[in-house]
């Protein structure tokens, strides 16, 4: 099949910058990496790109195509030849670009690093053999420890292009893999570390990092269970906890989020009050509901009893982050909707198995 | 001044970070250079699981392990290496799992242990279908608190040559692929723990970075490889693509079935079925789809019968894999498969600590023949191996620059050689690019000298990979002229190696004159003929082509018997 594309060509040294268009003449189950090789070869051996295992593992070819980070070695080309498209390739986002699809992953490192990502064991004395920990309790960190540290989620991380200091979600994930980890000694450092500025409060919760992670690690599920371990634990000082928690209070107590306090309640007073005048313009245009009396919701109960039963269940800290599941969710989704498929008995079904002795005795 | 350590490891996979965690803390300053980032090392592609006789399934103990290998090796491992091995093995599973590792647990919350190709019991330790991301990471996580501590890690650093002096290696010359620029960096010992040649076949499990270099370098000092014409080809890697899918689907219960369902492998292993050994088990599929049972090529991994909840607990990553890359939910479908390139049993010849010939020069991994595997190795033996003597091979570094004087001065000029010799390389405009010679040799090696070797196809292999040879040696190509990110440079050295290796195997293969193990003639020598060839072959480079003599193999308690499953 032939296959289009526009690549981002880029010379840190001349600062020369370029869209070029190619064609390779690539076959059906060829991917993106695929494809790249193919202009490498036949095209321009000077194309720069990282790569190595080609099968979704060891995390090299992270780029961007059509403005989404994508793992080259995982985007089958055939139904993007066939429609006829020609995508865009360029080098992933929020980290400074090398050479044409290669980009620095230092500051991705250095992220990594603030997080101190190895195990500070609990245990002052190593047991003899493996320490014993139900299945059930690893599967807390499951999904944390599929991050193949492609960057993938850090290239479409909308905080960090706002700040480039915030930790961001790869580095938020590992934090959780320990957090989680029954073996790790370190928790409370750990959360309150990952508490301060530019910490786990300063994600926007945009998703796109759950949505573009090409391994299921869910890295905003991972920061939101880091915020609810921290508040379990007390640590909720910073105004991102604070805001938080006044949403469960607020929904509590009226079943309405009251907005009005929710500044003074996330920012404390004193500095609510430098906000006053932006307050009295709002109220002016009639976008302030007055905080007496409180609106309470019809049937603030039922917000209630959710609580209550949240809080029976144990479901505090990161047990009670309803995770997106995306990778999971999807695997299971597809299995359910070709449910009820008998795998041996259809027009295509390759035939059932059998040993060659049973033929023998039924023959 | 250049950098310089103590003991500076080459790669980054499991092996490399293992020796280098070792020697640091042994208390010596550790450089470790790699031409990938540590964590995109292709040991972290491995799937199925590490073996160690832990009994935690069933019982188990390391003579056992012992025995399987041995047996698996047909005879060829080296018997001291194994008991070694196996013994030491457990302890380095528990250190895994203090450090972090994410295994998967059993009922009792232990670690768990998974059947794997001819072994005597459930003794492979697995994290699902992603046992080697799980090493990487644990290991490169303890890399990092190793950083904190004054451990040096220069990634994207691709080595091409070894430098010795007065007989004694004491550091490599690099091409810095960031910044561009032939750099030294010396050490007064140096582990290679670069990795195997996976590469040299168009259909491997093997990832681009698997080309040989630390052979090819060690050869090129005088050093032996060792068994290298073993070739260990996979039963299970997906058509077209030759990725892998883990034996671990077979040890969950997965059948091989030709076009017409038969459970073939019975008529070839009638106890273990599917999980008889590696090399058994390729031959078995060739011997299929020769006789036109296949399906284009291929027979099928049927994991069906095992049903959704297992696949999806058990193996996601494999139905990822398939489903990616084959188009097939093995829910529904079995998996095409065929045999592709996977391990190289042979390597860089070592003693039990990973010394090779050379005085300060250690080589650990699948760079390395101590030798564990023999002619054939058994899954879940490599990552292990990795990890035992990647261990051992770290303290015997550490051990040896502890005593050892400063490196000479010998490695500035050796620096200018190697950078006179790379500018060279950039110069040359005439000729043609590498791509065609790689390509073309990946498809013979396939086609003469796979899981089947025919006395006139290996003949004919030996005049192509002259011919290729001479095609580089005229001079090829190199389209980027830059210094930054030059992966067209660093890729044209590789295919070197791979040229290299080729000769090697191609002679250590015709002059075996029997079957044994990987090492298949079932045209001319269908036998193993323990009188000749119970013994290691050895082969060095001489001048411009690999020459060729033979070592014993040390045995301690196990006699060769006639190997069945």
């Amino acid at each position: 099949m032939q296959v289009g594309l526009k690549i981002w060509r880029y010379d840190s040294k001349t600062g020369d910058r370029a869209l070029r268009e190619y064609e390779v003449d690539a076959p059906e189950e060829a991917t993106l990496l695929d494809c790249l090789d193919l202009v490498k070869d036949k095209h321009d051996g000077s194309l720069a790109y990282r790569k190595s295992c080609r099968m979704m593992i060891c995390g090299s070819c992270g780029m961007r195509m059509d403005g989404a980070a994508v793992l080259a070695c995982k985007v089958r080309m055939y139904d993007i030849a066939k429609e006829g498209r020609v995508p865009v390739i360029s080098a992933m986002g929020n980290l400074p670009i090398i050479k044409d699809l290669v980009v620095d992953m230092d500051p991705f490192w250095e992220k990594m690093r603030a997080v101190d990502p190895y195990l500070q064991p609990r245990f002052d004395q190593a047991e003899e053999r493996e320490n014993v920990i139900s299945q059930p309790r690893m599967d807390v960190i499951h999904k944390e420890s599929l991050c193949i540290n492609c960057g993938c989620c850090v290239s479409e991380c909308n905080s960090m292009e706002a700040d480039p200091d915030f930790l961001g979600p790869a580095a938020l994930a590992k934090g959780m893999r320990f957090v989680g980890d029954p073996r790790d000694g370190a928790t409370i450092e750990r959360l309150e570390k990952y508490s301060e500025p530019h910490g786990l409060w300063d994600c926007t919760r945009c998703y796109f990092c759950n949505e573009r992670c090409p391994k299921g690690v869910d890295p905003r599920d991972a920061i939101a269970k880091l915020g609810a371990e921290a508040m379990k634990n007390g640590i909720d000082r910073d105004m991102g906890a604070k805001h938080a928690k006044w949403f469960v209070t607020s929904a509590k107590t009226t079943g309405w989020l009251r907005e009005t306090e929710l500044v003074p309640k996330t920012q404390g007073i004193v500095s609510s009050i430098k906000e006053m005048k932006f307050a009295m313009g709002l109220a002016v245009k009639g976008k302030v509901p007055p905080p007496f009396p409180p609106h309470v919701a019809a049937e603030v109960h039922e917000s209630r009893a959710l609580f209550d039963l949240v809080k029976t269940q144990g479901r505090d800290g990161a047990a009670g982050i309803v995770q997106g599941e995306k990778a999971l969710g999807r695997i299971e989704s597809h299995h359910a909707a070709s449910g009820g498929r008998d795998p041996y008995t259809e027009a295509d079904s390759a035939p059932r198995p059998y040993l060659p002795s049973e033929r023998e005795e039924t023959a | 001044m250049e950098p310089s350590f103590d003991v500076l490891v080459v790669g980054a996979g499991c092996a490399g970070m293992r020796a280098a965690i070792e020697a640091h803390d042994r208390g010596a300053r550790v450089g470790v250079i790699s031409k990938l980032h540590p964590t995109r090392s292709h040991s972290g592609a491995a799937e199925g699981g590490i073996n160690a006789a832990l009994g935690n399934t069933a019982e188990d103990s390391p003579e056992k392990h012992a025995f399987d290998t041995v047996k698996g090796s047909d005879y060829l491992g080296d018997q001291d290496a194994i008991e070694i091995f196996t013994r030491e093995a457990p302890d380095d599973i528990y250190q895994l799992e203090h450090w972090g590792a994410v295994f998967s647990r059993n009922a009792e919350g232990r670690l768990d242990q998974r059947p794997f190709g001819a072994a005597g019991s459930p003794r492979t330790v697995y994290a699902a279908d992603i046992t080697g991301h799980v090493l990487i990471q644990v290991l490169y996580e303890q890399l990092q608190r190793r950083m904190a501590e004054g451990m040096t890690v220069f990634e994207e650093y691709f080595a091409f040559r070894l430098l010795v002096e007065d007989g004694r290696c004491t550091g490599v010359i690099s091409w810095d692929l960031m910044n561009g620029g032939v750099k030294l960096i010396t050490g007064k010992s140096v582990i290679l723990a670069t990795g195997g040649v996976g590469r040299l076949y168009r259909a491997t499990t093997n990832a681009y970075a698997c080309t040989g270099d630390g052979m090819s370098m060690a050869l090129h000092e005088g050093l032996p490889l060792k068994d290298i014409e073993f070739m260990q080809f996979h039963p299970t890697t997906m058509y077209p693509s030759g990725i892998l899918i883990t034996e671990g689907c077979r040890g969950e219960g997965g059948y091989l079935i030709n076009k017409d369902g038969e459970r073939f492998m019975q008529r070839y292993a009638p106890n273990a079925l599917e999980l008889a050994s590696r090399d058994v088990v390729s031959r078995s599929e060739t011997t299929e789809i020769e006789a036109g049972r296949g399906v284009n090529g291929s027979i099928y991994l049927d994991l069906r019968h095992l049903g959704a909840e297992k696949i999806l607990t058990k193996l996601p990553g494999s139905r990822e894999l398939a489903m990616t890359y084959a188009g097939v939910d093995p829910i529904y479908a079995p998996i095409p498969v065929r045999p592709g390139a996977h391990y190289h049993m042979g390597g860089v010849e070592t003693d039990n600590w990973g010394l090779t010939e050379i005085e300060g020069l250690y080589a650990a991994g699948e760079v390395a023949c101590v030798s564990v595997h023999g002619a054939n190795r058994l899954g879940g033996n490599s990552l292990m191996e990795t990890i035992t003597f990647g261990r051992r091979s770290g303290q015997a570094a550490a051990e040896y620059a502890h005593g050892a004087p400063p490196p000479g001065n010998g490695g500035e000029a050796a620096r200018a050689d190697a950078e006179t010799w790379v500018k060279s390389l950039l110069a040359n405009t005439e000729g043609e690019r590498p791509w065609s010679i790689r390509d073309e040799l990946g498809q013979s090696m396939l086609d003469n000298f796979g899981v089947f070797r025919r006395p006139e196809k290996m003949e004919k292999q030996v005049e192509i990979i002259a011919g290729l040879r001479e095609r580089y040696d005229r001079g090829i190509v190199i389209e980027d002229k830059g210094d930054v990110f030059n992966s067209d440079l660093t890729q044209a050295i590789e295919l070197g190696y791979l040229l290299d290796i080729a000769s090697c195997m191609l002679q250590a293969g015709i002059a075996r004159t029997e079957s044994r193990g990987a090492h298949s003639r079932p045209y001319d020598f269908p036998d193993r003929d323990d009188e000749h060839f119970l013994k290691h072959s050895i082969s060095r480079w001489n001048g411009d082509g690999p020459k060729l003599t033979y070592g014993e193999v040390r045995m301690t308690q196990w006699k060769p018997m006639e190997r069945t499953y």
